[in-house]
């Protein structure tokens, strides 16, 4: 059921948004430094499940999984414990999955993501320096660097306790990610993530997507703790880690 | 049919995007269980992660039992033009959706239509959506 239900949204996902205003057109903007310019506030293809495609949006059906990894997709059940409705924090992938828009700021040291859902952000350096050393952490550590015009951010030491999407695809502690962000005019970014996690999964795998600009939109505040009533009631129930 | 689609789409949209936005559909409810409200409004939460509607609904013999169901973020309401003002309390709703696994008079909503069939909250004037 559960599967019937992303696809229906999926498809009316892909219905209704015939409907948004084009986006702007013109060259790519760029930084005093000559890289691209990502600032913008973004509408991403909300992705429930990274194995579908729709649009905007490429996934892998068959995911590689390692026995382990299978493991934890069949004993998933989110009645047993939901993290992102107990309020606890997205992650990176989830965040990056999540339907409500996000806005990049960027300069030429760091590149801000900022996500409207439940308002948590990452700020990246992206000059090119090396992972910090420090304690696992739900989003992980990010670093990012210019292969020509492209952006790419290297995402390691996860705690492992978040899921890669709403349906529940698993990762591991070992979780290391790729975003590549290519700017591809004014109005579009050309997106591609890389799932590498050997413990989970046999082989690294991606997802493509198009971002498209909306400025006519601005972030807004989005509390989880505001009304959860769900978690307040005893419906949702906090993970056990 | 386009429109048709486009309308559907969007009711399915306002129910199941914003709530899987937050939190899994299967972590609180059960979509296998259908349910159909109608009775008077007598609150309207206009919250964050999610507006919560309450409604009092009579049966036949007029015994009242209160009900209490979620629906969208303020977020993507407000991006659709949607305002607390759509709704007030003495409101007669009929709320279409799908039963808490719980047990409890809990549901999410589906769509929330007006005696006259006017949906509240569901799709916008444009059918843009997020």
């Amino acid at each position: 059921m559960k599967s019937t239900i992303l696809l229906a949204v999926l498809f009316a996902i892909s219905a209704v948004a015939q409907n948004a205003p084009k986006p702007p057109m013109g060259p790519v903007p760029r930084l005093a430094d000559g890289k691209p310019d990502l600032s913008g506030v973004w509408d991403r293809p909300y992705v429930p499940d990274m194995s579908k495609t729709g649009k905007n949006q490429e996934g892998l059906s068959e995911l590689p999984f390692t026995e382990w990894g299978l493991a934890q997709w069949k004993n998933y059940h989110a009645e047993e414990g939901d993290y992102t409705g107990a309020c606890l924090p997205f992650g990176l992938v989830r965040s990056i999955n999540s339907p409500m828009p996000m806005q990049v700021v960027q300069n030429t040291k760091y590149a801000s993501l900022d996500f409207e859902v439940d308002n948590w952000f990452q700020v990246v350096p992206i000059d090119g320096r090396a992972h910090r050393k420090q304690e696992p952490t739900w989003s992980g550590d990010s670093v990012g660097h210019w292969e020509g015009d492209t952006l790419v951010i290297d995402t390691i030491n996860f705690n492992g306790k978040t899921k890669l999407d709403t349906i529940g695809h698993p990762h591991s502690n070992q979780l290391h990610v790729i975003q590549r962000w290519t700017r591809t005019d004014l109005g579009h970014i050309s997106y591609e993530i890389t799932i590498d996690d050997p413990k989970t999964y046999t082989k690294p795998w991606k997802n493509t997507r198009t971002f498209t600009l909306r400025p006519d939109w601005e972030i807004m505040e989005y509390s989880c703790e505001e009304n959860n009533k769900s978690l307040w009631e005893g419906r949702i129930k906090v993970p056990k880690y | 049919m386009t429109q048709k689609l486009l309308t559907i789409g969007a009711g399915i949209c306002m129910a199941a995007l914003p709530l899987l936005a937050h939190h899994s559909f299967a972590a609180e409810f059960d979509g296998n269980k259908p349910v159909k409200l109608s009775g008077t409004m007598t609150k309207l939460e206009w919250t964050n992660p999610h507006i919560w509607l309450y409604l009092d609904v009579k049966d036949e013999a007029g015994n009242v039992a209160k009900w209490q169901c979620e629906g969208g973020p303020i977020n993507t309401l407000t991006r659709n033009g949607w305002t607390k003002e759509a709704l007030k309390p003495g409101d007669q709703v009929t709320i279409e959706g799908w039963l808490a696994k719980d047990g409890s008079k809990t549901c999410n909503a589906r769509s929330v239509k007006l005696p006259d069939g006017k949906s509240v909250f569901a799709g916008s004037s444009n059918g843009e959506y997020r």
